[in-house]
């Protein structure tokens, strides 16, 4: 390998990106080449630097409104009066049929994987839009935990309290489907990831690790006892599942 | 169907809103200063949702959504403001190599001096920075940038190179 094709591939080298001959490849030339070893280092300090100390310049609250004031836009809406009221109408109908069944399948009996899947990428995104994800705001597990105490009817068995890799940002309580969920908040890098802990009787929570995607977000959903236990993010799948692991308290 | 397609327009909007800050930031390294981030933000918004119907269910929505920002900056801001595009991220050369004082220069900078280390970079070379630094994939960064997915790893790691550069020449 030589020195070009070496400094191409440092910055994935460095995130594990790299298939194994490549990676292999790599670390080989970066012990014999002390120069593109400089290289990787700088490569490793600089996405430091920029995770950790580059200014975020986030949107305003009153830009927030705006933009969820105008979707849909009302100008949409009144651009012709069929186009609105003829959708509405056949809607309106569907809805008094479908409204019955709909209630018993996702209300009554909430049992279907999808479901769940739904629920906890909506409420990931709910935590985004608040424009304070966590009341409790502290990195240590023993200050969040015990803020659960009295606002939940189940105590939420999480033990990783965040590392360098994932930190841990904070707690709040949500809403799961029909019940109260605990809400660990970490992070990676500038990726929000929701960990959600439940009461899983009577959902169909998956025993084993699910891993899937829905509206961009990757979910890992598993069951511990009678906990459900359901993380959310747009971080890799790779990062995800190395994160459910260490909640897991799995081995690395 | 109809209801159907409502459905998925409030439901592509809901996560859409999520994106916010990502998107605010992104306009603001782009566009230099928060008026004309709002701007660019707002009219984003107003694009996606004149095209949510050619939206991909299952992709991701931000990189989408980060795509019609940039569109709307290069066809907009950018031609308003008659700044072009600085090259030469697209070069064969090597990237460079690294003196000690490179890295002393990052491991002390400061907020201000990386933001302003940042934004005196071409826009090409901010943009995928941030949009690596927001976790796209490579796939996802060639389709906002228009470019090659292959041209995407020599861009990036010739933007990292231009940036830890000026670092340490401002620490000099």
């Amino acid at each position: 390998m030589t020195c070009a094709d070496a400094r191409d591939l440092v910055l994935a080298h460095a995130r594990g990106a790299l298939a194994p001959a490549d990676d292999a490849a790599v670390r080989e030339h970066l012990a014999s080449c002390p120069a593109c070893a400089r290289v990787d280092n700088a490569e490793r300090t600089l996405s430091e630097v920029l995770e950790q100390r580059l200014p975020q310049h986030p949107a305003s609250l009153a830009l927030k409104r705006r933009l969820a004031a105008e979707w849909p836009p009302a100008r949409r809406a009144r651009r012709s009066f069929k186009r609105l009221w003829l959708p509405a109408l056949a809607a309106a109908a569907v809805a008094l049929v479908l409204t019955p069944l709909l209630y018993h399948r996702l209300v009554v009996v909430p049992t279907r994987r999808e479901a769940l899947v739904t629920e906890a990428v909506n409420d990931h995104v709910r935590v985004l839009l608040s424009q304070r994800p966590a009341d409790a705001e502290s990195s240590d597990i023993h200050q969040v935990k015990p803020w659960f105490g009295g606002r939940l009817d189940f105590a939420p068995a999480v033990a990783f309290g965040g590392d360098a890799e994932f930190p841990l940002r904070g707690g709040t309580v949500g809403y799961f489907l029909d019940r109260r969920a605990a809400v660990f908040l970490y992070s990676r890098r500038l990726h929000a990831i929701s960990l959600f802990v439940v009461r899983a009787d009577g959902l169909d929570w998956p025993a084993r690790p699910l891993e899937t995607a829905s509206r961009g977000f990757r979910v890992i959903a598993w069951r511990a006892g009678e906990l459900g236990y359901a993380l959310v993010s747009d971080v890799s799948a790779g990062e995800l599942r190395t994160l459910a692991a260490k909640v897991r308290g799995e081995p690395a | 169907m109809a209801t159907e397609r409502a459905g998925d327009v409030g439901s592509v909007g809901r996560e859409a809103l999520a994106y916010a800050d990502t998107l605010h930031n992104l306009a603001h390294y782009l566009a230099g200063n928060d008026p004309d981030a709002q701007d660019l933000v707002q009219e984003t918004y107003a694009r996606a949702l004149r095209s949510v119907h050619q939206f991909t269910p299952g992709t991701n929505l931000k990189a989408w959504l980060c795509r019609i920002l940039r569109n709307t900056f290069v066809s907009e801001y950018r031609r308003r403001r008659g700044s072009p595009v600085v090259g030469g991220l697209d070069t064969v050369d090597p990237v460079p190599d690294v003196a000690d004082h490179e890295i002393d220069a990052l491991r002390k900078v400061m907020a201000d001096e990386l933001e302003t280390a940042l934004m005196s970079l071409g826009e090409d070379a901010r943009t995928v920075i941030l949009l690596d630094l927001e976790g796209l994939t490579e796939v996802e960064v060639a389709e906002v940038m228009g470019c090659a997915v292959g041209t995407v790893k020599s861009r990036l790691s010739r933007a990292r190179a231009a940036l830890r550069r000026r670092i340490g020449e401002a620490a000099r």
